[in-house]
């Protein structure tokens, strides 16, 4: 303590920064660095910048490292990394290369060296630290150049691996560990020799001064045992992206920024799936109590994520949902008596035998099962057939693969059950093996088949955040969307059509009372934009959707087609457009009807043997199309609406048979197959997916001449969710008509095309507050729009009498009907209301007036078009 | 105008073939209808040596008779015209038993009797040509399931030079091409389209020898860009019959057996250049023999799919290459079980068929247990019941529904001495390789 006290400059705190392989490997980023380190500098601190090895250096050097006796690989590979080494040592304009071609020198000695043949552990490790030793050399000499004074500090000499018990030979060279605790010794002895400094990730040394390496997320958990080593203020994470998210960001654009977690927590998150951090990293920084900081090198005006202790009088809230893909379970059936002693040490010591370590464990009375994490060893070597042999000695083995396993993960997760009624319905109809609540009641695990996971962590984020399990808007813990920090290449969505028009419709509602209103421009602009894609042959317009006669005629003026699903559809329809135009697709429909849509000339469909059966006169040498349900033999279809046995939609596969043999006795020619996959799809992916399943069904008939992939196209309803991408649906469908072009594709969306052009507008009758709840009542409700009350929709509601003042009240909007569902937005932050406001709900296009009814004799919202 | 039935035709005509600057176009009719033209395009077809253009003529000339299968199998008339000169004996032979076994499933389906149909016409006898001196290396087709990538791999380790060849545009095969680290040869082909038209007017409908069109595409392209070898993996399997119908032995895989491969191989020969190969790499081997080979090499694990449903289409999921519901996706994953560790065939799959109650049918019809042999590449019933007996011996498999139901119903009626799987995965002395590729088939053995 004294010679910290005695030191020069002793108070300046350390701050540790951490940057991988892409963030030193071009100039440009060796600049950020040097800012980055010059400002912790500026406010007094002392640095240590920890680097990786330039990007892929450290996959070349495996390469040397395995090659064993191929010399010319060797050669090959050590070539292409000192070329990758001048190169950069050219970009950054350094001039004296001693020390980098000390390293280079050692590159070259170490991959002739005769250990090489045998690939020998001490010797790989040398090699493997090589990638680090020349980028902090290069790093050294540049930040020099650039008049930040930086020393070059080995890693070896300060973190000493210590070998763990039961540990291999291999793990003790190449995947090593270092216990680590404060040493304010040390601190205070590099505090005498420097300010900035830059040493390597990655590495270490033993007790006998062997080089060693430190494994998987190695730098990662090099710049936190030094951290922890310094009793560092900080540990800063310098990476291509601003943090954690509350959910893998590539499969859920709408996942939150995490910005505040506990070591816990964080813990848990990188364990089950998040690739950001590796957990490794995160146990040496909470012993030491040393805060982390996750931050992007791009983006360094973000906050990122910070890790540290828990946080104080915060609200029990999921913080992530994860998925952990290739988990093989093993389960275990007892064949001995009941409650035989030592059969959980039997089965276990079988896993330790060969090597295998456990993650989830759930047991009964005579079963036990356990998940292994997929590795390389699992996949390529005979070590599952192995141990399934040693269990099948005292038990009945079954293995069950390939599973995922969906982790939700908070702290208090069992007080979050409640809450999670609606999220766990979203396993309806999937097959579940395995449940497991973490002793430490900071997760959740579910385990389901792999092929049925597809989608499930973007339908369970969003259930959370409705659920309000996970508190999306909790500004201490979430941050923004990632959507909205990274898809600015997107262009930022248009203002709504309704915000230059507010004092039209605010007359509007003043005049006619609760009104729908419709702006057709919206819709031919819709309705444009999908003519524009290239893949599709026809489009169908679903006008269950909205059946308002100017939208109808606005449609058929763009040259779609209408589909209708009854009688009463079709004679609407058939006023717009002729009957080469006209798309009959009914489920259950009375025989009349499909007389009725063959005398109109109507293209008709089929979703059921029943019709053949009963009624072929009418059927007789008709051309159908013959709608299918996917659902039953793919199981992510399953938990979308219309498909699977539990759905009364389309033929099931399994009746194919008959219903070929049933057409053929009344020469009916199936013309046509369809699919619908369900709706409000925001994944391009889907619609590739039932393109191609159909069109390989077709293969089965003779006479196809058309793909109806349905609709479903979404519509984004909350901010932050991403719009259906247009272009890449477009690139998917080319995609499967270049392979099929013998069919052509045909689509029918119904809600993409009306829902933004239309809102509901209501005048405010009376407001309520009952304990904490705020109400706001309007002059229609449920009777004029069901979709929240049916679906849980969520429109975005505006005060449009008062769009200029701030939203200050938290209100429950509710409509006049007497049921309790009658609730048209929960918790929505609006300006205080008053008695004659106009209150607009947004995205009322689809599906409001075509669903409203007179309950309670209240007549629904009237409909006009501007 | 919409087009008659043509199944009311009286006559099917070779109209003509033709080539210029690397697209072949195949033309035939329907009685006096509108021409069907096909259209082959070879990529940067290279000028063709003069030597080379006599047998480059006979080579088209069998396409232009062999790819007529896709035209004449629509209408099944009674006679069959060839309008530029009257076949060969041998020639007309070939193509005699090629329609007849080629479309057996066909006419098996659709029940009709080709017998009465099928008349080459023929005059006088052919002279047998000279070599031409082809440069020695071989054209591999691709097509995307493990049995060309074993060939290419075998290919590879021999020091064989050798080019991928497929035809049509399937973006799986292509994947499968860019893995295995040969240069490609991405032939395109266009059907006539008025064969969509006369499929609306009633046509007949089935499967097709495609093998043979291939082959013969493959043969015109070696002509061209000049290889002495066409090497095709077609395994012993593939010459097993899948059924008899009316006296007549089914086999949905004609054009892969061992028959039709010594008859075309002995006609290019004869026919185009002494010197020009076209054998099957794999025809000693069992389809168990060809998964144990596929198994020592993971790099195909996650591009490569033998899902005659799913082919087309390459995604990045196990699901988006096979539909695990038809026999292929049967078979191959069962024959593999045996030689990959269960992770491994799980993740090529996503899934895993072998426990999945609604699979058994299929599984048993594989078994030819209770139903027949599908109509697929799939290999022979005691290759499959071997390799459901060898996974149900093994811990890890035991338990799984099929295997468990095997156990129960369907092992206790089998004889257990024709169980086994080693004299499955023995070599047979048969093939038809050259010299130069003889020494792969021997090291199988």
């Amino acid at each position: 303590m004294n010679s910290l006290e005695t030191a020069p400059g002793a108070h300046a705190g350390w701050i540790v920064v951490k940057f991988g392989g892409t963030s030193v490997s071009t100039r440009p980023r060796w600049d950020t660095i040097c800012r980055i380190a010059r400002d912790w500098h500026a406010q007094g601190k002392r640095v240590l910048i920890v680097v990786s090895a330039l990007s892929g250096i450290t996959d070349k050097l495996k390469t040397i490292a395995e090659a064993r006796g191929d010399r010319d690989k060797r050669e090959a590979v050590r070539a292409e990394i000192l070329d990758r080494h001048e190169a950069m040592f050219a970009e950054l304009g350094l001039s004296d290369r001693a020390t980098l071609q000390y390293w280079l020198d050692r590159l070259t000695a170490l991959s002739q060296d005769s250990r090489a043949e045998n690939a020998e552990l001490p010797w790989q490790a040398e090699v493997l630290a090589l990638g680090e030793q020349l980028s902090s050399t290069l790093g050294v000499a540049y930040l020099n150049t650039l008049g930040l004074p930086a020393h070059w500090l080995d890693a070896r000499r300060h973190l000493l691996a210590q070998a763990l018990p039961n540990q291999t030979a291999w793990g003790t060279y190449l995947s090593a560990s270092v216990p680590t605790a404060p040493d304010l010794a040390l601190a205070a002895k590099l505090a005498g020799e420097g300010e900035v400094f830059i040493s390597q990730g990655f590495m270490a040394r033993n007790a006998g001064g062997e080089t060693v390496i430190l494994g998987r997320g190695g730098s990662d958990t090099s710049a936190a045992y030094f951290g922890a080593l310094l009793k560092a203020e900080k540990v800063e994470i310098w990476t291509d992206v601003a943090g954690m998210f509350s959910a893998n960001p590539r499969i859920v654009p709408s996942a939150r920024l995490l910005s505040r977690l506990d070591y816990e927590e964080a813990q848990e998150i990188a364990t089950t799936g998040a690739k950001v951090l590796h957990p490794r990293c995160l146990n040496p920084v909470r012993e030491a109590q040393v805060p982390l900081v996750v931050r992007d090198t791009n983006r360094p005006e973000l906050a990122g994520t910070e890790i540290g202790a828990s946080i104080l009088a915060a609200a029990p809230s999921v913080k992530a949902v994860s998925e952990r893909r290739g988990i093989t379970l093993i389960s275990m059936e007892s064949i001995g008596m009941w409650q035989q002693v030592g059969f959980l040490a039997d089965v276990f010591a079988r896993f330790k035998h060969h090597g295998l370590s456990i993650d989830l464990i759930s047991s009964a009375e005579t079963n036990v099962t356990v998940s292994l994490d997929p590795s390389e060893n699992l996949v390529n070597s005979d070590v599952l057939s192995a141990l399934a042999a040693d269990l099948a000695e005292v038990c009945r083995v079954k293995v069950i693969a390939p599973c995922t396993a969906v982790t939700l993960v908070g702290r208090g997760m069992r007080s979050l059950l409640p809450r999670l009624a609606s999220v766990l319905a979203e396993f309806d109809l999937l097959r579940v093996h395995l449940v497991s609540q973490s002793s430490n009641n900071l997760n959740l695990t579910i385990v389901v088949d792999e092929a049925a996971a597809d989608g499930l962590v973007p339908t369970l984020h969003a259930a959370l955040i409705k659920a309000e399990a996970l508190r999306a808007e909790d500004p201490a813990v979430f941050g923004p969307a990632w959507s909205e920090l990274y898809a600015d290449r997107l262009a930022p969505p248009a203002p709504p059509w309704w915000r230059q028009r507010r004092e039209e419709l605010l007359q509007l509602a003043q005049q006619q009372g609760p009104c729908y209103v419709y702006d057709l421009a919206s819709v031919r602009a819709r309705a444009r934009a999908l003519r524009g894609l290239l893949a599709p042959d026809r489009w169908f317009y679903a006008l269950k959707a909205n059946s308002h006669d100017e939208v109808l005629r606005c449609i058929a003026a763009e040259g779609l087609g209408l589909e209708c699903v009854s009688l009463a559809e079709l004679e609407r329809a058939a006023q717009f457009v002729d009957s080469s135009r006209l798309l009959f697709t009914p489920n259950f429909a009375p025989r009349d009807e499909y007389a009725a849509a063959f005398a109109r000339g109507a293209r008709v469909t089929l979703d059921n043997l029943h019709p053949l059966q009963h009624w072929g006169e009418t059927f007789r040498g008709r051309d159908i199309i013959l709608r299918v349900d996917l659902g039953s033999g793919r199981g992510h279809h399953d938990k979308v609406r219309t498909g699977g046995a539990g759905s009364k939609f389309g033929l099931s596969l399994d009746q194919l048979d008959e219903f070929h043999a049933l057409a053929r006795g009344l020469d009916l020619a199936v013309v046509g197959l369809h699919a619908h996959l369900g709706s409000g799809i925001l994944d391009a992916g889907h619609w590739r997916e039932v393109y191609a399943q159909l069109a390989a069904l077709a293969q089965r008939f003779g006479r196809i001449e058309a793909i109806n992939i349905g609709g479903g196209l979404g519509v984004p309803a909350r901010p932050g969710d991403a719009p259906l991408d247009l272009a890449a649906l477009d690139a998917f469908l080319c995609e499967i008509k270049t392979a099929y072009p013998q069919f052509q594709l045909w689509l029918e969306p119904g809600r993409y095309l009306v829902a933004e052009a239309g809102v509901l507008l209501a005048r405010v009758t009376q407001t309520k507050r009952k304990g904490e709840y705020r109400y706001v009542g309007v002059d229609t409700g449920m009777n004029s729009l069901i979709r929240p009350a049916l679906y849980e929709a969520w429109h975005e509601i505006v005060n449009l009498s008062r769009c200029d003042e701030p939203a200050t009240t938290l209100y429950q909007v509710v409509g006049p009907i007497c049921e309790s569902g009658d609730v048209l937005g929960t918790n929505r932050r609006l300006p205080a209301c008053q008695d004659g406001d106009v209150l607009l709900i947004a995205q009322a296009g689809a599906y409001g007036a075509t669903m409203a009814s007179h309950y309670n004799l209240r007549a629904p919202a009237t409909e006009c078009v501007v | 105008m919409p087009l008659s039935d043509p199944r009311q035709s009286s006559a099917f005509r070779f109209v003509r073939a033709d080539y210029a600057e690397g697209e072949a176009r195949l033309v035939y009719a329907f009685d006096h209808g509108p021409e069907l033209v096909e259209r082959i395009v070879f990529p940067d077809a290279p000028e063709l040596p003069l030597e080379r253009r006599q047998a480059f003529a006979q080579a088209l000339k069998l396409l232009h008779l062999i790819a007529g299968v896709s035209y004449y199998k629509a209408g099944v008339p009674a006679q069959i015209l060839v309008e530029n000169g009257p076949l060969d004996a041998t020639t007309a032979q070939l193509l005699q038993a090629l329609y007849l076994h080629g479309l057996g499933e066909f006419a098996y389906q659709n029940k009709l009797d080709l017998r009465e149909h099928i008349h080459f016409p023929h005059a006088g006898l052919h002279e047998p040509v000279p070599a031409l001196g082809l440069p020695a290396r071989s054209l591999v087709p691709i097509g995307g399931g493990k049995d060309s990538l074993v060939t290419v791999e075998l290919l590879k380790q021999a020091g064989e030079s050798a080019t991928a060849a497929w035809v049509g545009n399937s973006p799986l095969i292509a994947a499968c091409v860019v893995q295995t680290g040969l240069p490609g040869l991405n032939i395109s082909r266009q059907l006539a389209p008025e064969l969509f038209e006369y499929n609306k007017a009633g046509a007949w409908n089935g499967h097709i020898p495609v093998t043979a069109i291939n082959s013969a595409i493959l043969a015109v392209a070696a002509v061209l860009y000049g290889y002495d070898s066409i090497v095709f993996s077609n395994e012993r399997s593939a010459s097993s019959a899948t059924l008899e119908y009316a006296g007549f032995a089914v086999n949905h895989q004609w054009s892969k057996g061992w028959e039709f491969e010594q008859s075309l191989a002995a006609w290019l020969r004869s026919h185009v250049a002494a010197d020009l190969n076209y054998c099957s790499l794999l025809r000693p081997l069992s389809e168990l023999a060809v998964t144990r080979l596929f198994a020592r090499e993971s790099r195909y694990d996650g591009v490569f799919s033998s899902c005659n449903r799913n082919f087309r289409i390459l995604g990045p999921r196990p699901a988006d290459r096979w539909c695990g519901q038809c026999p292929k996706c049967h078979f191959v994953f069962l024959a593999l079980a045996p030689f990959l560790p269960k992770p491994r065939l799980l993740g090529i799959f996503g899934r895993n068929l072998l426990d999945d109650e609604s699979q058994m049918q299929g599984f048993d019809a594989l078994m030819e247990f209770r139903e027949h042999k599908p109509f697929e590449c799939v290999g022979e019933g005691r290759e499959s019941r071997a390799a459901m007996f060898a996974l149900s011996q093994r811990p890890e498999w035991r338990e799984d529904a099929v295997v468990a139901r095997f156990v129960a119903t369907v092992l206790p009626q089998l004889e257990r001495a024709e169980l086994a799987l080693e004299p499955l995965l023995q070599p047979s002395a048969v093939h038809g390789l050259p010299p130069r590729l003889g020494a792969i088939a021997d090291a199988f053995r």
